[in-house]
């Protein structure tokens, strides 16, 4: 049993390895191997026997899982009034699902942000002006802007940690800031599986955090030694994208008090109450 | 059905029409009088397994609540009973259940983390002998378990009864002597709370005239009738007092599950002021006031509207037809306005209302 989750935890670290940006893995990870610690194991006939069991419970909590944006959806839908203006961020499948179930019932019109640098935004705008639903995508500057036409605001999520906070795409934190200040509703949506066992203090306590991120770069050598990079700029504006988005974070933390509502397949939690679902989960 | 449970369905049309007609209005009247008409039909009624009892009183519960959506004491006595149902029907089932193996999923397993059911001390023996379903003696189930539901509702029917004497039970823990209380309105939970710290210690309270519907008039003569040195003032002068206000004291109508709640027209603006100058706000109220639902405060007609002849007489003729007049009933108090709710079960803040709606109710009943 030991060495099942010595093996476990292996399988996870060579998984989290792979991806830039592992905190929802993490989360998934960290669900799956506490369950199997505590699955009752006393009635198993034998080793090979409780190894069947476990593969088909993964298997069985991953079709289920699948069913969980529709809940949520049907969950979110209620807040939705008729004629409201949403505005989102980025891309998320949760919001997207949302978003759609509602069009068939209510009017709503979508703000996007353009979400750089990956500029997931125009992917959401394209699905959703597909589906009829009106919808423009925002300069990620111009949330303030447009903030008081906007009804609420509703953001998909990497991770829901421990204090209650959001674990999203970078920019969701300046959202959150502005939702706050003109007073309209922050809602987070997210599946139970993504709760994660994270007491972040500050931006920098976020396991995607490395010492590139917001580095500033050495000084700029003359022009003799930089000829071998074939860039045709004058080196004083050689500052690519790539560049920018290297040095930059992919995702931010966003505090529980910015935060009126999370939605998950549980049901409608406060902050607070997440902490409470976590607590119960890893402390049995 | 509807034809075994005639005299019943009789009970249930009349509650049903004394809500849609108003003639029974206030939290602890409809709940006394919603709990008394369930009892009556869980008497009457004849079911052979759960499923059919719950059914039963389901249906009752939605007749009720679409007869008057906005009194949510209705809804929640009908769940506060099915929760005790559930509970009883648990115990005496505990002999006979056995635990399966493929009941431990993962999905489970995250469900975990849910606050613990409030254990009801039960009332039968784990017998274990509760036959469903018996062809030869369809009432076997329902014979076995009647005495003990009625058990449970009279449980349920002391806990109403005695209310406002478990609120005030604590009051002069909440009061200090020589502060000046700021209350509107007329809520007898609120008075009920006054009156038992007036008896320990000596203390001042402000009570706002609340328009257009006065209550604080009649408070305010009960408060002064039983001794304490009270004020009635005006409410345009709120913002003024505020700074001379220990603590704001108000009743509620309903909490809803966020912490927010729905209380009398001017809490909303005696919260604010509070918040304003920092002075605490303590809310009183029963625990049958504990709605589980999130997003009443969206809807615009969930404030439910009086009589606009309070606010404009129609003896105003130009000015009848040119004005729209709305006379809304309550105020939704956002929850972080609200920093205590002392209700017969101990004091809460905010945040943990939902923990407790999560004790009290089952989560299915949420929609009846």
């Amino acid at each position: 049993m030991f060495e099942l989750v010595k093996e476990l935890n292996e399988g996870a670290d060579a998984l989290k390895q792979h991806t830039s940006n592992p905190i929802g893995l993490t989360a998934g990870c960290e669900l799956f191997i506490a369950f199997v610690t505590l699955f009752p194991h006393d009635s198993a006939q034998s080793f090979s026997d409780l190894k069947m069991e476990l593969v088909k419970q993964g298997e069985a909590y991953v079709r289920q899982a699948l069913t969980y944006r529709r809940k949520i959806g049907e969950l979110a839908v209620d807040f939705i009034k008729d004629d409201s203006v949403i505005l989102t961020h980025s891309y998320s499948r949760v919001v997207m699902e949302t978003l759609l179930l509602a069009h068939k019932s209510k009017r709503i019109s979508v703000f996007v942000t353009e979400a750089r640098p990956r500029g997931l935004g125009v992917k959401t705008a394209e699905a959703l002006t597909r589906a009829g639903i009106p919808c423009t995508v925002i300069l990620d500057s111009a949330v303030a802007y447009a903030m008081e036409k906007v009804d609420f605001v509703l953001v998909g999520s990497e991770a829901v940690v421990e204090s209650g906070g959001l674990i999203n795409a970078i920019g969701s934190l300046n959202i959150a800031i502005i939702a706050k200040a003109a007073n309209k509703p922050f809602y987070a949506l997210a599946e139970s599986y993504k709760f994660h066992r994270l007491f972040p203090l500050s931006q920098f306590d976020l396991p995607s955090h490395n010492p590139r991120i917001l580095s500033f770069p050495s000084p700029i050598d003359p022009p003799e030694t930089s000829a071998a990079s074939r860039t045709v700029s004058t080196p004083l504006s050689s500052i690519t994208q790539e560049e920018i988005a290297r040095n930059n974070p992919g995702v931010d933390y966003t505090r529980p008090d910015l935060i009126s509502l999370v939605f998950s397949e549980l049901g409608s939690l406060t902050p607070s109450g997440v902490s409470q679902y976590l607590v119960g989960m890893f402390a049995g | 059905m509807a034809t075994e449970n005639g005299p019943t369905l009789r009970v249930v049309e009349n509650l049903a029409w004394k809500l849609r007609r108003r003639q029974i209005v206030g939290s602890r009247a409809t709940a006394l009088e919603t709990l008394l008409v369930l009892r009556q039909v869980i008497t009457k009624s004849r079911f052979s397994n759960m499923e059919q009892l719950v059914t039963i009183i389901r249906g009752v519960g939605r007749r009720l609540v679409e007869a008057q959506p906005k009194e949510h004491s209705v809804g929640n006595t009908v769940r506060k009973v099915l929760h005790h149902i559930r509970e009883e029907y648990h115990t005496a089932m505990k002999g006979a259940a056995t635990e399966t193996y493929s009941g431990f999923t993962i999905s489970k397993f995250v469900l975990l983390g849910q606050p613990r059911k409030q254990t009801v001390v039960p009332k039968t023996e784990s017998k274990g002998t509760l036959k469903e379903n018996d062809p030869d003696d369809p009432d076997a189930f329902a014979r076995s378990l009647k005495p003990v539901l009625m058990e449970a509702i009279q449980d349920v029917l002391d806990e109403l009864e005695t209310v406002y004497d478990n609120v005030s039970k604590n009051a002069q823990n909440h009061i200090h002597s020589d502060e000046i209380i700021l209350t509107l309105g007329m809520s007898k939970t609120v008075e009920s709370f006054l009156i038992s710290a007036a008896h320990h210690r000596n203390y001042t309270v402000m009570v706002l005239e609340t328009a257009p519907s006065y209550g604080g008039r009649g408070m305010a003569k009960t408060l002064s009738t039983a001794g304490i040195s009270t004020f009635l003032v005006p409410d345009s002068s709120l913002y003024g007092l505020m700074s001379r206000v220990n603590k704001v004291l108000l009743g509620a109508h309903a909490i809803l599950a966020n912490g927010g709640m729905f209380a009398i027209t001017g809490s909303l603006l005696a919260a604010t002021a509070a918040h304003a100058h920092s002075t605490p706000v303590v809310v009183c109220a029963g625990q049958f006031k504990l709605t589980p639902l999130w997003n009443l405060y969206h809807e615009y007609g969930a404030l439910d509207f009086g009589d606009p002849n309070q606010v404009l007489g129609f003896e105003e003729d130009g000015l009848v037809d040119k004005v729209d007049v709305v006379n809304p009933f309550y105020d939704y108090v956002p929850p972080n306005l609200v920093d205590a709710f002392v209700t017969n079960d101990g004091d809460h803040p905010p945040s943990s209302i939902y923990r407790l709606i999560k004790e009290t109710y089952d989560d299915e009943d949420n929609e009846l």
